[in-house]
């Protein structure tokens, strides 16, 4: 994606008032209470175990910290997981604006 | 979205990866657009996930990319089910046979039974039915209709004037009501003779040669009507009357004894239950030397149904021998009454009593002695059948 593009679509977000994680692909996170999380716009796994995940999404990677962890249900764009969540941290690659 | 009722239509397993780039393989099989759930990691490298049968054999190449390998844990859903019941066909076959079986027995005749018949066999009317395609064995839904059957027996029997068919589960029930035939009459050829001695009053022959004429004297078993008229033997039929005369010797006690009620009563009350009768009311004696005893019971009814339970009330009334005496006259006219009411109930009711004449009477140990002559017209004929000589 050219510069010039990515210019335009931060203008237009800015300028209408659109949300970020459709224009921008950016990850949307639905969490309820510590037991279920509904992650959009993610782009594969990373590393998969009881205690993490690790998400690799656009712009970076999302931790999600946890016990008992398991994914419920799993779509190209979305992922359901389950089990006691107790983090969430999301880490911005180095080399992304 | 997993639905549940789907995954068990089509059949799922849950599969065990382990060894090599899990968490690719994973990515890998959610680009290739392979639905899985549920997937659960192990603390030693290992993951268990839930698909569909069908995408099992679609993994092969994502596994040799990825270097994992699987292994089935699980498996649910009606395809194994059905494999499951496969290996059990024979059981399975034997359970739809049993099923079958007994169905088709609940489906067939066992028995029919004849009701009402008491001048057609049995076996004629099993007979007729199985003509008509009812017969043990035979199977219901092959039956024709009921009102077919019905109409096809009674056209077949004779002497019958209603057939009624109706079937309970594997039991025919044929109902018959048979014609009842006039008797027939017996019309053999015959006279009519004298059953008395007397002399004729009044002779008509409807049928046959009269033999006797008015004011004719006749004696007991002669006959009045022939009945061979005009070389053929008739039935003999006519009305011959006769002055009779009947001899009665009478006896009447001046005493006469009758019961009656003293007018002193008691009641006894009782509750009932079937054959046993609980006393409530009117205990003690009733110090009656004779008495009459009428029990009355008065059950407990719903609708017009009659429980066995109810009051049961004993009325004792007290009864004395009353004694009359009657006079001589009087007993004397009684037996004479007496008399003539035993003529007219033995020589039938158009009988006319003409005259009466005592012949002799005395009284004796309390009782009046009589003999009496009644001079009465009746009717006397009486049929005789025509014997013919048989020969040896």
């Amino acid at each position: 994606m050219s510069r010039m593009i990515r210019k335009i679509r931060k203008w237009t977000v800015e300028a209408l008032d659109l949300p970020n994680d459709l224009v921008f692909d950016l990850p949307r996170l639905t969490w309820v209470g510590g037991k279920q999380l509904y992650i959009e716009n993610h782009r594969g796994i990373v590393h998969f175990s009881p205690e993490a995940l690790h998400l690799r999404t656009k712009e970076g990677t999302l931790e999600v910290y946890g016990s008992g962890l398991l994914i419920r249900e799993i779509m190209p764009e979305e992922i359901v997981v389950e089990g006691k969540i107790n983090g969430i941290n999301y880490r911005e690659a180095e080399g992304s604006s | 979205m997993r639905s549940s009722i789907l995954t068990k239509w089509s059949g799922a397993i849950t599969v065990v990866v382990r060894g090599g780039d899990i968490e690719g393989f994973i990515n890998e099989v959610n680009a290739a657009g392979i639905h899985i759930w549920d997937i659960k990691p192990n603390n030693d490298r290992k993951m268990e996930l839930c698909m569909k049968v069908d995408s099992f054999f679609a993994l092969r190449p994502l596994l040799k990319r990825t270097g994992c390998r699987v292994s089935v844990k699980e498996r649910f859903g009606l395809p194994f089910m059905l494999l499951r019941l496969w290996r059990r066909k024979w059981f399975a076959a034997g359970f739809i046979l049993f099923a079958a079986v007994l169905f088709s027995l609940t489906r067939m005749v066992w028995d029919i039974e004849v009701t009402g018949n008491d001048k057609i066999a049995k076996q004629d009317i099993l007979l007729a039915a199985k003509e008509e395609g009812l017969y043990p064995f035979q199977w219901t839904f092959a039956l024709p209709s009921q009102d077919k059957l019905s109409a096809g027996l009674s056209r077949k029997l004779k002497g019958i004037s209603w057939v009624g068919v109706s079937r309970t589960g594997t039991k025919v029930h044929i109902q018959i009501v048979e014609a009842t035939e006039p008797e027939k009459k017996l019309v053999s050829p015959s006279h009519l003779v004298s059953k008395a001695d007397g002399v004729i009053t009044f002779i008509y022959a409807e049928k046959g040669q009269p033999e006797v004429k008015k004011h004719d004297r006749v004696k007991k078993g002669q006959i009045l009507v022939s009945g061979y008229q005009g070389g053929k033997a008739v039935v003999s039929k006519g009305q011959i009357r006769a002055n009779v005369w009947h001899e009665y010797n009478i006896e009447v006690p001046l005493i006469r004894k009758q019961n009656v009620f003293t007018g002193e009563e008691k009641e006894r009350g009782y509750l009932y239950f079937g054959r046993t009768a609980i006393q409530l009311t009117g205990y003690g004696n009733a110090g009656f030397e004779s008495s009459r005893v009428t029990t009355e019971f008065d059950p407990l009814t719903w609708r017009s149904f009659k429980l066995p339970i109810g009051w049961m009330s004993e009325k004792i009334q007290e009864t004395a021998v009353l004694e009359f005496k009657l006079s001589e006259e009087k007993a004397a006219a009684d037996g004479i009454e007496r008399a003539k009411e035993d003529i007219l109930a033995k020589n039938g009711a158009d009988t006319t009593i003409l005259n009466q004449k005592i012949l002799h009477e005395k009284t004796d140990n309390g009782k009046v002695y009589m003999k009496v002559l009644f001079e009465v017209e009746q009717s006397i004929a009486e049929e005789l059948p025509i014997v013919y000589d048989q020969g040896e």
